[in-house]
Protein backbone atom coordinates (compact mmCIF):
# COMPACT_ATOMS: atom_id res chain seq x y z
CA UNK A 1 0.00 0.00 0.00
CA UNK A 2 1.33 3.60 -0.71
CA UNK A 3 2.19 6.12 2.13
CA UNK A 4 -0.11 8.45 2.92
CA UNK A 5 -3.17 6.38 2.21
CA UNK A 6 -5.42 5.21 5.68
CA UNK A 7 -5.83 1.69 6.50
CA UNK A 8 -9.37 0.73 6.00
CA UNK A 9 -9.33 -2.93 6.33
CA UNK A 10 -6.74 -4.89 7.96
CA UNK A 11 -6.43 -8.77 7.65
CA UNK A 12 -4.02 -10.76 9.86
CA UNK A 13 -3.47 -14.21 9.38
CA UNK A 14 -7.21 -14.72 8.63
CA UNK A 15 -7.63 -18.80 8.60
CA UNK A 16 -11.01 -20.57 7.51
CA UNK A 17 -11.25 -24.54 7.75
CA UNK A 18 -13.60 -26.86 6.15
CA UNK A 19 -12.96 -30.48 8.17
CA UNK A 20 -9.21 -30.62 7.57
CA UNK A 21 -8.79 -28.35 4.72
CA UNK A 22 -7.88 -25.46 5.25
CA UNK A 23 -9.85 -22.71 2.78
CA UNK A 24 -7.91 -19.65 3.77
CA UNK A 25 -4.56 -20.27 5.83
CA UNK A 26 -2.89 -17.11 7.29
CA UNK A 27 -4.20 -14.92 4.61
CA UNK A 28 -2.85 -11.39 5.71
CA UNK A 29 -2.60 -8.01 3.55
CA UNK A 30 -4.78 -4.46 4.10
CA UNK A 31 -6.48 -2.21 1.93
CA UNK A 32 -6.73 1.26 1.99
CA UNK A 33 -9.55 3.53 1.36
CA UNK A 34 -10.10 4.60 -1.85
CA UNK A 35 -8.00 1.85 -3.36
CA UNK A 36 -9.14 -0.69 -5.56
CA UNK A 37 -7.45 -3.75 -4.51
CA UNK A 38 -8.38 -7.12 -6.72
CA UNK A 39 -7.97 -10.48 -5.29
CA UNK A 40 -6.80 -13.53 -8.20
CA UNK A 41 -5.96 -16.87 -7.95
CA UNK A 42 -6.87 -20.31 -9.38
CA UNK A 43 -10.53 -21.66 -8.93
CA UNK A 44 -10.37 -23.27 -5.20
CA UNK A 45 -7.85 -20.91 -4.11
CA UNK A 46 -10.36 -20.02 -1.30
CA UNK A 47 -11.14 -15.92 -2.85
CA UNK A 48 -14.73 -16.53 -2.07
CA UNK A 49 -14.12 -17.92 1.05
CA UNK A 50 -11.54 -15.26 2.22
CA UNK A 51 -14.63 -12.51 0.92
CA UNK A 52 -17.19 -15.03 2.88
CA UNK A 53 -14.78 -14.38 5.83
CA UNK A 54 -14.84 -10.35 5.39
CA UNK A 55 -18.80 -10.25 5.27
CA UNK A 56 -19.18 -12.39 8.63
CA UNK A 57 -20.96 -15.26 6.65
CA UNK A 58 -17.90 -17.77 7.94
CA UNK A 59 -16.91 -17.29 11.18
CA UNK A 60 -12.84 -17.32 11.50
CA UNK A 61 -11.17 -20.17 12.73
CA UNK A 62 -7.97 -17.88 13.39
CA UNK A 63 -6.41 -14.37 12.82
CA UNK A 64 -8.03 -11.27 13.12
CA UNK A 65 -10.31 -9.07 10.84
CA UNK A 66 -10.17 -5.58 11.35
CA UNK A 67 -12.28 -2.36 10.20
CA UNK A 68 -10.87 0.98 10.42
CA UNK A 69 -8.89 -0.25 13.41
CA UNK A 70 -11.73 -1.89 15.34
CA UNK A 71 -12.41 -6.17 15.32
CA UNK A 72 -15.26 -7.31 12.90
CA UNK A 73 -14.23 -11.34 13.16
CA UNK A 74 -17.37 -12.81 15.24
CA UNK A 75 -19.51 -10.14 13.87
CA UNK A 76 -22.86 -10.99 12.62
CA UNK A 77 -23.19 -10.17 8.89
CA UNK A 78 -26.50 -7.54 9.52
CA UNK A 79 -24.02 -5.79 11.32
CA UNK A 80 -21.04 -5.72 9.13
CA UNK A 81 -22.94 -4.14 6.49
CA UNK A 82 -24.19 -1.63 8.69
CA UNK A 83 -20.80 -0.89 9.26
CA UNK A 84 -20.34 -0.26 5.80
CA UNK A 85 -19.00 -3.26 4.04
CA UNK A 86 -21.23 -4.63 0.78
CA UNK A 87 -20.61 -7.68 -1.36
CA UNK A 88 -22.43 -9.20 -4.01
CA UNK A 89 -22.40 -12.69 -4.84
CA UNK A 90 -20.71 -14.55 -7.83
CA UNK A 91 -23.58 -16.57 -8.48
CA UNK A 92 -26.57 -13.72 -8.44
CA UNK A 93 -28.78 -13.83 -5.69
CA UNK A 94 -31.62 -11.84 -6.42
CA UNK A 95 -35.00 -11.54 -4.42
CA UNK A 96 -36.98 -12.99 -6.88
CA UNK A 97 -40.11 -12.11 -6.10
CA UNK A 98 -39.51 -8.42 -6.13
CA UNK A 99 -38.93 -6.41 -9.29
CA UNK A 100 -35.48 -4.27 -9.69
CA UNK A 101 -36.35 -1.04 -8.14
CA UNK A 102 -37.77 -2.98 -4.88
CA UNK A 103 -34.42 -5.42 -5.21
CA UNK A 104 -32.08 -2.31 -4.54
CA UNK A 105 -34.42 -0.44 -2.23
CA UNK A 106 -34.19 -3.29 0.31
CA UNK A 107 -30.06 -2.75 0.41
CA UNK A 108 -31.62 0.95 0.71
CA UNK A 109 -33.71 -0.18 3.43
CA UNK A 110 -30.93 -2.03 5.61
CA UNK A 111 -27.87 -0.54 4.73
CA UNK A 112 -25.16 1.49 6.29
CA UNK A 113 -26.95 4.50 5.13
CA UNK A 114 -27.11 6.73 8.34
CA UNK A 115 -30.65 6.24 10.14
CA UNK A 116 -34.02 4.72 9.56
CA UNK A 117 -35.22 5.14 6.49
CA UNK A 118 -38.82 4.21 5.17
CA UNK A 119 -39.71 2.86 1.96
CA UNK A 120 -40.24 6.24 0.14
CA UNK A 121 -37.05 7.53 0.72
CA UNK A 122 -35.64 3.75 -0.18
CA UNK A 123 -37.01 3.81 -3.41
CA UNK A 124 -35.88 7.31 -4.40
CA UNK A 125 -32.07 5.82 -3.23
CA UNK A 126 -32.43 2.84 -5.68
CA UNK A 127 -33.83 5.32 -8.58
CA UNK A 128 -30.14 6.97 -8.28
CA UNK A 129 -27.96 3.51 -7.76
CA UNK A 130 -30.13 2.26 -10.92
CA UNK A 131 -29.48 5.00 -12.51
CA UNK A 132 -25.45 4.64 -11.96
CA UNK A 133 -25.67 1.03 -12.64
CA UNK A 134 -27.55 1.55 -15.84
CA UNK A 135 -30.51 -0.30 -14.85
CA UNK A 136 -32.86 2.55 -14.75
CA UNK A 137 -35.40 1.81 -17.68
CA UNK A 138 -36.12 -1.29 -16.45
CA UNK A 139 -36.79 -0.31 -12.56
CA UNK A 140 -40.37 -1.91 -13.07
CA UNK A 141 -39.06 -5.13 -14.23
CA UNK A 142 -39.61 -8.42 -12.43
CA UNK A 143 -35.81 -9.50 -11.77
CA UNK A 144 -37.19 -13.06 -14.11
CA UNK A 145 -37.04 -10.87 -16.64
CA UNK A 146 -32.84 -9.75 -16.71
CA UNK A 147 -30.40 -11.22 -18.46
CA UNK A 148 -27.24 -12.49 -17.02
CA UNK A 149 -25.12 -9.25 -17.05
CA UNK A 150 -28.23 -6.91 -15.93
CA UNK A 151 -28.79 -9.03 -13.28
CA UNK A 152 -25.05 -8.65 -12.22
CA UNK A 153 -25.34 -5.31 -12.42
CA UNK A 154 -28.24 -5.69 -10.32
CA UNK A 155 -26.16 -7.77 -7.76
CA UNK A 156 -23.93 -4.30 -7.61
CA UNK A 157 -26.65 -1.44 -7.54
CA UNK A 158 -28.46 -4.11 -4.39
CA UNK A 159 -24.46 -3.26 -2.59
CA UNK A 160 -23.98 -0.10 -3.24
CA UNK A 161 -27.42 0.72 -2.28
CA UNK A 162 -26.60 0.05 1.25
CA UNK A 163 -24.23 2.93 0.68
CA UNK A 164 -21.05 0.82 1.29
CA UNK A 165 -17.41 2.25 2.57
CA UNK A 166 -16.45 -0.57 1.11
CA UNK A 167 -17.21 -3.00 -1.90
CA UNK A 168 -16.74 -6.66 -2.28
CA UNK A 169 -17.21 -7.80 -5.61
CA UNK A 170 -17.32 -11.24 -6.35
CA UNK A 171 -16.88 -12.01 -9.88
CA UNK A 172 -19.10 -9.70 -11.50
CA UNK A 173 -17.40 -10.05 -14.67
CA UNK A 174 -17.83 -13.67 -15.18
CA UNK A 175 -19.65 -15.03 -18.00
CA UNK A 176 -19.75 -11.73 -19.67
CA UNK A 177 -18.51 -10.86 -23.30
CA UNK A 178 -16.13 -8.06 -24.01
CA UNK A 179 -18.31 -5.07 -24.73
CA UNK A 180 -20.32 -6.38 -21.13
CA UNK A 181 -17.18 -6.26 -19.42
CA UNK A 182 -16.15 -2.95 -20.63
CA UNK A 183 -19.61 -1.78 -19.60
CA UNK A 184 -19.06 -3.29 -16.21
CA UNK A 185 -15.68 -1.90 -15.71
CA UNK A 186 -17.33 1.63 -16.43
CA UNK A 187 -19.85 0.97 -14.14
CA UNK A 188 -16.93 0.27 -11.26
CA UNK A 189 -15.08 3.15 -11.96
CA UNK A 190 -18.57 4.94 -11.35
CA UNK A 191 -19.18 3.72 -8.09
CA UNK A 192 -15.40 3.92 -6.90
CA UNK A 193 -15.49 7.42 -7.92
CA UNK A 194 -18.31 7.95 -5.62
CA UNK A 195 -15.40 7.68 -2.88
CA UNK A 196 -15.98 3.33 -2.31
CA UNK A 197 -13.35 1.23 -1.82
CA UNK A 198 -13.17 -1.64 -3.82
CA UNK A 199 -11.98 -5.22 -3.08
CA UNK A 200 -12.81 -7.40 -6.28
CA UNK A 201 -12.42 -10.74 -7.19
CA UNK A 202 -11.81 -11.23 -10.70
CA UNK A 203 -10.38 -14.02 -13.31
CA UNK A 204 -10.72 -11.59 -15.87
CA UNK A 205 -6.89 -10.55 -16.11
CA UNK A 206 -7.89 -7.53 -18.32
CA UNK A 207 -10.21 -5.97 -15.27
CA UNK A 208 -7.53 -6.56 -12.92
CA UNK A 209 -5.18 -4.41 -14.82
CA UNK A 210 -7.49 -1.89 -16.11
CA UNK A 211 -8.99 -0.82 -12.69
CA UNK A 212 -6.57 -2.22 -9.81
CA UNK A 213 -3.49 -0.51 -8.52
CA UNK A 214 -2.77 -3.48 -6.70
CA UNK A 215 -3.30 -7.54 -6.90
CA UNK A 216 -3.26 -9.65 -4.25
CA UNK A 217 -3.01 -13.55 -5.68
CA UNK A 218 -4.36 -16.35 -3.63
CA UNK A 219 -3.31 -20.60 -4.15
CA UNK A 220 -4.25 -23.00 -1.92
CA UNK A 221 -5.42 -20.45 0.74
CA UNK A 222 -2.17 -17.87 1.29
CA UNK A 223 -1.03 -15.19 -0.25
CA UNK A 224 1.29 -16.54 -3.67
CA UNK A 225 1.96 -12.61 -3.77
CA UNK A 226 0.43 -9.07 -3.97
CA UNK A 227 1.81 -5.97 -5.90
CA UNK A 228 1.25 -4.48 -8.77
CA UNK A 229 -0.93 -6.31 -11.24
CA UNK A 230 1.60 -6.30 -14.27
CA UNK A 231 4.56 -6.68 -11.90
CA UNK A 232 2.40 -10.02 -9.80
CA UNK A 233 1.06 -11.07 -13.46
CA UNK A 234 4.88 -11.96 -14.63
CA UNK A 235 6.02 -13.38 -11.56
CA UNK A 236 6.61 -16.99 -11.81
CA UNK A 237 5.28 -18.82 -9.22
CA UNK A 238 2.08 -17.01 -9.91
CA UNK A 239 2.23 -18.50 -13.66
CA UNK A 240 2.78 -21.91 -12.10
CA UNK A 241 -0.03 -21.74 -10.13
CA UNK A 242 -2.47 -20.30 -13.12
CA UNK A 243 -1.25 -22.12 -15.83
CA UNK A 244 1.31 -25.40 -14.32
CA UNK A 245 4.94 -26.05 -14.32
CA UNK A 246 5.20 -26.96 -17.45
CA UNK A 247 3.47 -24.22 -19.00
CA UNK A 248 5.85 -21.77 -16.89
CA UNK A 249 8.58 -23.98 -18.00
CA UNK A 250 8.10 -23.12 -21.33
CA UNK A 251 7.59 -19.64 -20.76
CA UNK A 252 10.90 -19.39 -19.91
CA UNK A 253 12.88 -21.54 -22.12
CA UNK B 1 -57.06 -1.72 -5.87
CA UNK B 2 -60.28 -3.47 -7.53
CA UNK B 3 -58.83 -6.40 -5.05
CA UNK B 4 -59.44 -4.43 -2.15
CA UNK B 5 -63.24 -2.94 -3.37
CA UNK B 6 -63.84 -6.84 -4.48
CA UNK B 7 -63.10 -8.48 -1.09
CA UNK B 8 -65.02 -5.40 0.93
CA UNK B 9 -68.23 -6.00 -1.62
CA UNK B 10 -67.45 -9.68 -0.98
CA UNK B 11 -67.81 -9.42 2.71
CA UNK B 12 -70.34 -7.32 2.69
CA UNK B 13 -72.61 -9.84 0.30
CA UNK B 14 -71.91 -12.42 2.84
CA UNK B 15 -71.96 -10.55 6.18
CA UNK B 16 -74.88 -8.92 5.35
CA UNK B 17 -77.76 -10.94 6.18
CA UNK B 18 -75.54 -11.90 8.97
CA UNK B 19 -76.02 -9.13 10.79
CA UNK B 20 -79.82 -8.37 10.80
CA UNK B 21 -79.99 -11.68 12.35
CA UNK B 22 -82.92 -10.67 14.97
CA UNK B 23 -84.63 -9.13 11.87
CA UNK B 24 -84.05 -12.55 10.20
CA UNK B 25 -85.46 -14.28 13.27
CA UNK B 26 -88.82 -12.24 14.07
CA UNK B 27 -89.48 -12.44 10.52
CA UNK B 28 -89.51 -16.23 10.67
CA UNK B 29 -87.15 -16.56 7.80
CA UNK B 30 -86.14 -20.25 8.28
CA UNK B 31 -82.30 -20.13 7.03
CA UNK B 32 -81.32 -17.20 8.46
CA UNK B 33 -82.92 -18.04 12.02
CA UNK B 34 -80.58 -20.89 12.72
CA UNK B 35 -78.08 -20.61 15.14
CA UNK B 36 -75.50 -22.71 13.35
CA UNK B 37 -75.36 -19.97 10.70
CA UNK B 38 -73.77 -17.70 13.15
CA UNK B 39 -71.48 -20.72 14.61
CA UNK B 40 -70.26 -21.09 10.84
CA UNK B 41 -69.39 -17.89 9.83
CA UNK B 42 -67.81 -17.18 13.54
CA UNK B 43 -65.53 -20.47 12.52
CA UNK B 44 -65.09 -19.33 9.07
CA UNK B 45 -63.77 -15.64 10.41
CA UNK B 46 -61.73 -17.50 13.13
CA UNK B 47 -60.11 -19.36 10.27
CA UNK B 48 -59.33 -16.43 8.65
CA UNK B 49 -57.10 -15.14 11.38
CA UNK B 50 -55.54 -17.83 11.50
CA UNK B 51 -54.74 -18.66 8.00
CA UNK B 52 -54.01 -14.96 7.51
CA UNK B 53 -51.87 -15.02 11.05
CA UNK B 54 -49.81 -17.99 9.29
CA UNK B 55 -49.00 -15.90 5.90
CA UNK B 56 -46.86 -14.10 7.94
CA UNK B 57 -44.74 -16.63 8.96
CA UNK B 58 -45.30 -18.76 6.53
CA UNK B 59 -45.82 -17.16 3.22
CA UNK B 60 -44.04 -14.02 3.53
CA UNK B 61 -41.04 -15.45 5.73
CA UNK B 62 -40.86 -18.04 4.22
CA UNK B 63 -40.65 -20.27 6.99
CA UNK B 64 -43.13 -23.47 6.60
CA UNK B 65 -44.59 -23.58 10.28
CA UNK B 66 -46.34 -26.78 10.55
CA UNK B 67 -47.30 -25.66 14.56
CA UNK B 68 -49.28 -22.84 14.98
CA UNK B 69 -52.00 -24.37 16.32
CA UNK B 70 -49.73 -24.59 19.62
CA UNK B 71 -50.61 -20.51 19.63
CA UNK B 72 -54.02 -21.59 19.46
CA UNK B 73 -54.24 -23.55 22.00
CA UNK B 74 -51.99 -21.35 23.90
CA UNK B 75 -54.34 -18.47 23.57
CA UNK B 76 -57.03 -19.99 24.92
CA UNK B 77 -55.53 -21.71 27.69
CA UNK B 78 -54.48 -18.68 28.82
CA UNK B 79 -57.66 -16.81 28.64
CA UNK B 80 -59.65 -19.97 30.24
CA UNK B 81 -57.18 -20.03 33.30
CA UNK B 82 -57.62 -16.54 33.54
CA UNK B 83 -61.34 -16.16 33.37
CA UNK B 84 -62.01 -19.97 35.51
CA UNK B 85 -59.21 -20.13 37.76
CA UNK B 86 -58.17 -16.70 37.86
CA UNK B 87 -62.28 -15.40 38.11
CA UNK B 88 -60.58 -12.24 35.61
CA UNK B 89 -63.47 -10.52 33.32
CA UNK B 90 -63.45 -11.95 30.01
CA UNK B 91 -61.87 -8.27 28.21
CA UNK B 92 -59.26 -8.24 30.67
CA UNK B 93 -58.12 -11.84 30.20
CA UNK B 94 -58.11 -11.77 26.28
CA UNK B 95 -55.21 -9.07 25.76
CA UNK B 96 -53.21 -12.01 27.56
CA UNK B 97 -53.99 -14.47 25.02
CA UNK B 98 -51.99 -13.17 22.25
CA UNK B 99 -48.82 -11.97 24.93
CA UNK B 100 -48.27 -15.37 25.90
CA UNK B 101 -48.41 -16.88 22.89
CA UNK B 102 -46.15 -13.87 21.33
CA UNK B 103 -43.81 -14.65 24.31
CA UNK B 104 -43.98 -18.38 23.77
CA UNK B 105 -43.01 -18.18 20.13
CA UNK B 106 -40.35 -15.35 20.47
CA UNK B 107 -38.74 -18.10 22.94
CA UNK B 108 -39.36 -21.32 20.82
CA UNK B 109 -38.71 -19.30 17.74
CA UNK B 110 -34.90 -18.28 18.86
CA UNK B 111 -33.46 -21.76 18.53
CA UNK B 112 -36.25 -23.22 15.75
CA UNK B 113 -35.71 -20.22 13.81
CA UNK B 114 -32.17 -21.41 13.16
CA UNK B 115 -33.49 -24.98 11.28
CA UNK B 116 -34.24 -24.24 7.45
CA UNK B 117 -36.42 -25.57 4.85
CA UNK B 118 -37.62 -29.41 5.95
CA UNK B 119 -36.36 -29.42 9.22
CA UNK B 120 -38.01 -26.64 10.27
CA UNK B 121 -41.05 -27.70 9.28
CA UNK B 122 -40.49 -30.61 11.02
CA UNK B 123 -39.58 -29.12 14.34
CA UNK B 124 -42.38 -27.19 14.64
CA UNK B 125 -44.83 -29.66 14.02
CA UNK B 126 -43.24 -31.23 17.18
CA UNK B 127 -43.73 -28.27 19.20
CA UNK B 128 -47.21 -28.15 18.27
CA UNK B 129 -48.29 -31.90 19.25
CA UNK B 130 -45.80 -31.14 22.34
CA UNK B 131 -47.43 -28.27 23.62
CA UNK B 132 -50.79 -29.84 23.33
CA UNK B 133 -49.52 -33.08 25.10
CA UNK B 134 -47.77 -30.71 27.89
CA UNK B 135 -50.79 -28.38 29.01
CA UNK B 136 -53.12 -31.86 29.31
CA UNK B 137 -50.77 -33.40 31.55
CA UNK B 138 -48.71 -30.65 33.51
CA UNK B 139 -49.95 -31.69 37.41
CA UNK B 140 -49.26 -29.54 40.08
CA UNK B 141 -49.51 -30.92 43.41
CA UNK B 142 -51.56 -33.97 42.60
CA UNK B 143 -54.01 -31.96 40.58
CA UNK B 144 -54.04 -31.46 36.56
CA UNK B 145 -53.34 -27.81 36.82
CA UNK B 146 -54.71 -26.74 33.19
CA UNK B 147 -57.99 -29.15 33.69
CA UNK B 148 -56.25 -32.42 32.77
CA UNK B 149 -57.88 -34.77 30.02
CA UNK B 150 -61.78 -33.33 31.38
CA UNK B 151 -60.74 -29.86 29.98
CA UNK B 152 -61.35 -27.00 31.79
CA UNK B 153 -64.72 -25.21 32.15
CA UNK B 154 -65.90 -21.03 31.96
CA UNK B 155 -68.67 -19.17 32.94
CA UNK B 156 -70.46 -18.37 30.83
CA UNK B 157 -70.02 -14.53 29.36
CA UNK B 158 -73.07 -12.54 30.46
CA UNK B 159 -74.21 -10.84 27.11
CA UNK B 160 -77.23 -10.42 24.93
CA UNK B 161 -77.08 -11.99 22.23
CA UNK B 162 -73.81 -14.01 22.53
CA UNK B 163 -73.71 -15.26 19.16
CA UNK B 164 -73.83 -12.20 17.34
CA UNK B 165 -71.18 -11.13 19.87
CA UNK B 166 -68.62 -13.57 19.12
CA UNK B 167 -68.95 -13.02 15.81
CA UNK B 168 -68.42 -9.68 15.85
CA UNK B 169 -65.20 -9.75 18.08
CA UNK B 170 -64.09 -12.88 15.72
CA UNK B 171 -64.90 -10.64 12.47
CA UNK B 172 -62.49 -7.71 14.15
CA UNK B 173 -59.88 -10.50 15.19
CA UNK B 174 -59.82 -10.89 11.22
CA UNK B 175 -59.54 -7.72 10.06
CA UNK B 176 -56.97 -6.57 12.33
CA UNK B 177 -55.04 -10.14 11.09
CA UNK B 178 -55.64 -8.43 7.32
CA UNK B 179 -54.65 -5.21 8.07
CA UNK B 180 -51.92 -6.29 10.35
CA UNK B 181 -50.45 -8.13 6.90
CA UNK B 182 -51.52 -4.95 4.76
CA UNK B 183 -49.17 -2.88 6.81
CA UNK B 184 -46.38 -5.42 7.03
CA UNK B 185 -46.13 -5.60 3.56
CA UNK B 186 -45.59 -2.27 2.64
CA UNK B 187 -42.66 -1.41 5.36
CA UNK B 188 -39.72 -1.92 6.21
CA UNK B 189 -40.48 -4.79 8.44
CA UNK B 190 -42.31 -6.67 5.34
CA UNK B 191 -39.03 -5.94 2.76
CA UNK B 192 -36.84 -7.45 5.36
CA UNK B 193 -39.19 -10.57 5.48
CA UNK B 194 -39.93 -11.03 1.88
CA UNK B 195 -36.16 -10.27 1.29
CA UNK B 196 -35.04 -13.49 3.93
CA UNK B 197 -37.85 -15.48 2.06
CA UNK B 198 -36.24 -14.75 -0.96
CA UNK B 199 -32.19 -15.52 -0.31
CA UNK B 200 -31.36 -15.10 3.72
CA UNK B 201 -27.60 -14.51 2.99
CA UNK B 202 -28.52 -11.93 0.58
CA UNK B 203 -30.64 -10.23 3.38
CA UNK B 204 -28.03 -10.43 5.85
CA UNK B 205 -25.17 -8.83 3.83
CA UNK B 206 -27.82 -6.27 3.46
CA UNK B 207 -28.07 -5.20 6.73
CA UNK B 208 -31.43 -7.53 7.81
CA UNK B 209 -30.75 -8.45 11.28
CA UNK B 210 -32.46 -11.91 10.14
CA UNK B 211 -32.41 -13.61 13.27
CA UNK B 212 -34.73 -10.58 15.21
CA UNK B 213 -36.95 -10.49 12.32
CA UNK B 214 -37.72 -14.14 11.94
CA UNK B 215 -38.39 -14.49 15.45
CA UNK B 216 -40.72 -11.13 15.30
CA UNK B 217 -42.64 -12.38 12.33
CA UNK B 218 -42.89 -15.84 14.48
CA UNK B 219 -44.09 -13.74 16.96
CA UNK B 220 -46.36 -11.67 15.44
CA UNK B 221 -48.15 -14.34 13.78
CA UNK B 222 -48.11 -16.16 16.93
CA UNK B 223 -50.21 -13.01 18.34
CA UNK B 224 -52.72 -13.34 16.39
CA UNK B 225 -53.48 -16.75 16.24
CA UNK B 226 -53.80 -16.87 20.03
CA UNK B 227 -56.01 -13.96 20.06
CA UNK B 228 -58.29 -16.30 18.08
CA UNK B 229 -57.50 -19.26 20.61
CA UNK B 230 -58.62 -16.43 23.56
CA UNK B 231 -61.74 -15.77 22.25
CA UNK B 232 -62.80 -19.05 20.89
CA UNK B 233 -62.33 -20.55 24.77
CA UNK B 234 -64.93 -17.78 25.77
CA UNK B 235 -66.96 -18.75 23.41
CA UNK B 236 -66.89 -22.29 23.19
CA UNK B 237 -67.11 -22.18 27.03
CA UNK B 238 -65.57 -25.44 27.10
CA UNK B 239 -61.74 -25.84 26.30
CA UNK B 240 -59.54 -29.22 25.89
CA UNK B 241 -56.53 -31.03 23.93
CA UNK B 242 -58.77 -31.74 21.05
CA UNK B 243 -60.27 -28.43 20.54
CA UNK B 244 -57.88 -26.45 21.08
CA UNK B 245 -54.55 -28.46 19.44
CA UNK B 246 -56.38 -30.25 16.82
CA UNK B 247 -53.19 -31.02 14.59
CA UNK B 248 -55.80 -30.65 11.58
CA UNK B 249 -55.90 -27.21 12.14
CA UNK B 250 -52.25 -27.21 11.02
CA UNK B 251 -53.09 -28.74 7.53
CA UNK B 252 -56.08 -26.23 7.39
CA UNK B 253 -54.68 -23.21 8.31
CA UNK B 254 -51.50 -23.60 5.49
CA UNK B 255 -54.05 -25.23 3.17
CA UNK B 256 -55.94 -21.90 3.11
CA UNK B 257 -53.38 -19.80 2.56
CA UNK B 258 -51.82 -21.96 -0.17
CA UNK B 259 -55.61 -22.39 -1.72
CA UNK B 260 -56.16 -18.53 -1.50
CA UNK B 261 -52.38 -17.19 -2.27
CA UNK B 262 -49.66 -17.46 0.53
CA UNK B 263 -47.57 -13.84 0.75
CA UNK B 264 -50.57 -11.72 -0.52
CA UNK B 265 -53.03 -9.30 1.67
CA UNK B 266 -56.25 -11.31 1.08
CA UNK B 267 -55.18 -14.38 -0.17
CA UNK B 268 -55.74 -16.62 3.28
CA UNK B 269 -58.41 -14.79 3.75
CA UNK B 270 -60.53 -15.77 0.66
CA UNK B 271 -58.85 -19.90 0.62
CA UNK B 272 -60.37 -19.49 4.86
CA UNK B 273 -63.29 -18.80 3.26
CA UNK B 274 -64.51 -21.25 0.50
CA UNK B 275 -61.82 -24.02 2.47
CA UNK B 276 -64.18 -23.52 5.22
CA UNK B 277 -67.54 -23.73 3.60
CA UNK B 278 -66.31 -26.84 1.68
CA UNK B 279 -64.98 -28.45 4.97
CA UNK B 280 -68.65 -27.71 6.71
CA UNK B 281 -70.19 -28.82 3.30
CA UNK B 282 -68.69 -31.90 3.30
CA UNK B 283 -69.32 -32.15 6.68
CA UNK B 284 -72.61 -32.37 7.03
CA UNK B 285 -73.16 -28.96 8.92
CA UNK B 286 -74.47 -26.72 6.69
CA UNK B 287 -78.38 -26.69 6.93
CA UNK B 288 -78.11 -26.98 3.13
CA UNK B 289 -78.56 -30.81 3.45
CA UNK B 290 -77.73 -33.43 0.57
CA UNK B 291 -76.72 -37.01 0.47
CA UNK B 292 -73.79 -38.01 -1.00
CA UNK B 293 -73.92 -41.18 -3.16
CA UNK B 294 -72.16 -44.71 -1.79
CA UNK B 295 -71.29 -42.58 1.53
CA UNK B 296 -73.03 -43.20 4.95
CA UNK B 297 -73.73 -39.73 7.38
CA UNK B 298 -71.10 -41.36 10.21
CA UNK B 299 -67.83 -41.17 7.20
CA UNK B 300 -68.71 -37.66 5.50
CA UNK B 301 -65.93 -36.61 8.00
CA UNK B 302 -63.73 -39.14 6.70
CA UNK B 303 -64.77 -38.25 3.14
CA UNK B 304 -64.02 -34.72 3.91
CA UNK B 305 -60.55 -35.38 5.27
CA UNK B 306 -60.02 -37.40 1.71
CA UNK B 307 -61.05 -34.86 -0.21
CA UNK B 308 -58.73 -31.91 1.98
CA UNK B 309 -56.10 -34.00 1.17
CA UNK B 310 -56.60 -34.17 -2.57
CA UNK B 311 -57.06 -30.71 -2.58
CA UNK B 312 -53.77 -29.90 -0.81
CA UNK B 313 -52.19 -31.87 -3.32
CA UNK B 314 -53.75 -30.48 -6.82
CA UNK B 315 -53.51 -27.02 -5.17
CA UNK B 316 -49.37 -26.96 -4.57
CA UNK B 317 -48.93 -29.03 -8.09
CA UNK B 318 -51.60 -26.47 -10.39
CA UNK B 319 -52.37 -23.13 -8.02
CA UNK B 320 -49.19 -22.56 -6.57
CA UNK B 321 -49.74 -18.79 -6.22
CA UNK B 322 -52.93 -19.43 -4.98
CA UNK B 323 -56.88 -18.04 -6.36
CA UNK B 324 -56.01 -14.43 -5.38
CA UNK B 325 -54.13 -14.24 -9.04
CA UNK B 326 -57.09 -14.43 -10.88
CA UNK B 327 -58.33 -11.39 -9.36
CA UNK B 328 -57.52 -8.17 -10.79
CA UNK B 329 -57.13 -9.95 -14.21
CA UNK B 330 -53.25 -11.35 -13.43
CA UNK B 331 -54.08 -14.30 -14.22
CA UNK B 332 -56.76 -16.33 -16.49
CA UNK B 333 -57.71 -20.01 -14.83
CA UNK B 334 -57.17 -21.64 -17.82
CA UNK B 335 -55.45 -25.40 -19.22
CA UNK B 336 -52.37 -23.25 -20.11
CA UNK B 337 -52.23 -21.46 -16.65
CA UNK B 338 -52.32 -25.13 -15.18
CA UNK B 339 -49.88 -26.41 -17.47
CA UNK B 340 -47.60 -23.56 -16.85
CA UNK B 341 -48.31 -23.99 -13.17
CA UNK B 342 -47.16 -27.94 -13.25
CA UNK B 343 -43.72 -26.87 -15.03
CA UNK B 344 -43.00 -24.12 -12.29
CA UNK B 345 -43.80 -26.76 -9.61
CA UNK B 346 -42.06 -29.65 -10.95
CA UNK B 347 -38.68 -30.35 -11.24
Amino acid sequence: MSAGVTTQLELRGVTKRFGGVAAVDGVTFEVGKGEIVGIIGPNGAGKTTLLNCISGLHRLDGGDIRWQGASIAGMAPHRIAKLGIGRTFQIVRPFGSMTVRENAAVGALFGSAAGRRGPKEAFEMADQVLDLVGLKAKADHPVSALTIPDRKRLEVARAVATRPHLLLLDEVMAGLNNVEIDEALEMVRAVHATGVTVLLIEHVMRVIIGVCRRAVVLDFGQVLAQGEPEVVLRDERVIQAYLGERYAKRLKS
Amino acid sequence: MFLILGAILAAYALLAPLTSLDAAQSANVPLLADRLWFRIATIIAMFIVMATAWNIIGGITGYAAFGNVAFFGIGAYTTGMLIAKAKWPFLVALPFAPLVSAGFAALVGLPLLRLRGHYFAVASLGVGVAVGELVQNIDYGGQPLFGGASGLFLPIYAIDNRGLFFFYLMVAAATIAIAVTWWVLRSRFGYGLIAIRENEEAAAVLGVNTTVYKVAAFALSAALTGLAGGIFSQWNVFINQDNTFPIDYNVQMILMALLGGTGTVFGPAVGAVLLQLLIQFLGGSLPISFDIPFVSADARPILAQVILGLLLVGVVIFVPRGVIDFFGGRSRLSLSYLRRSLRETSL
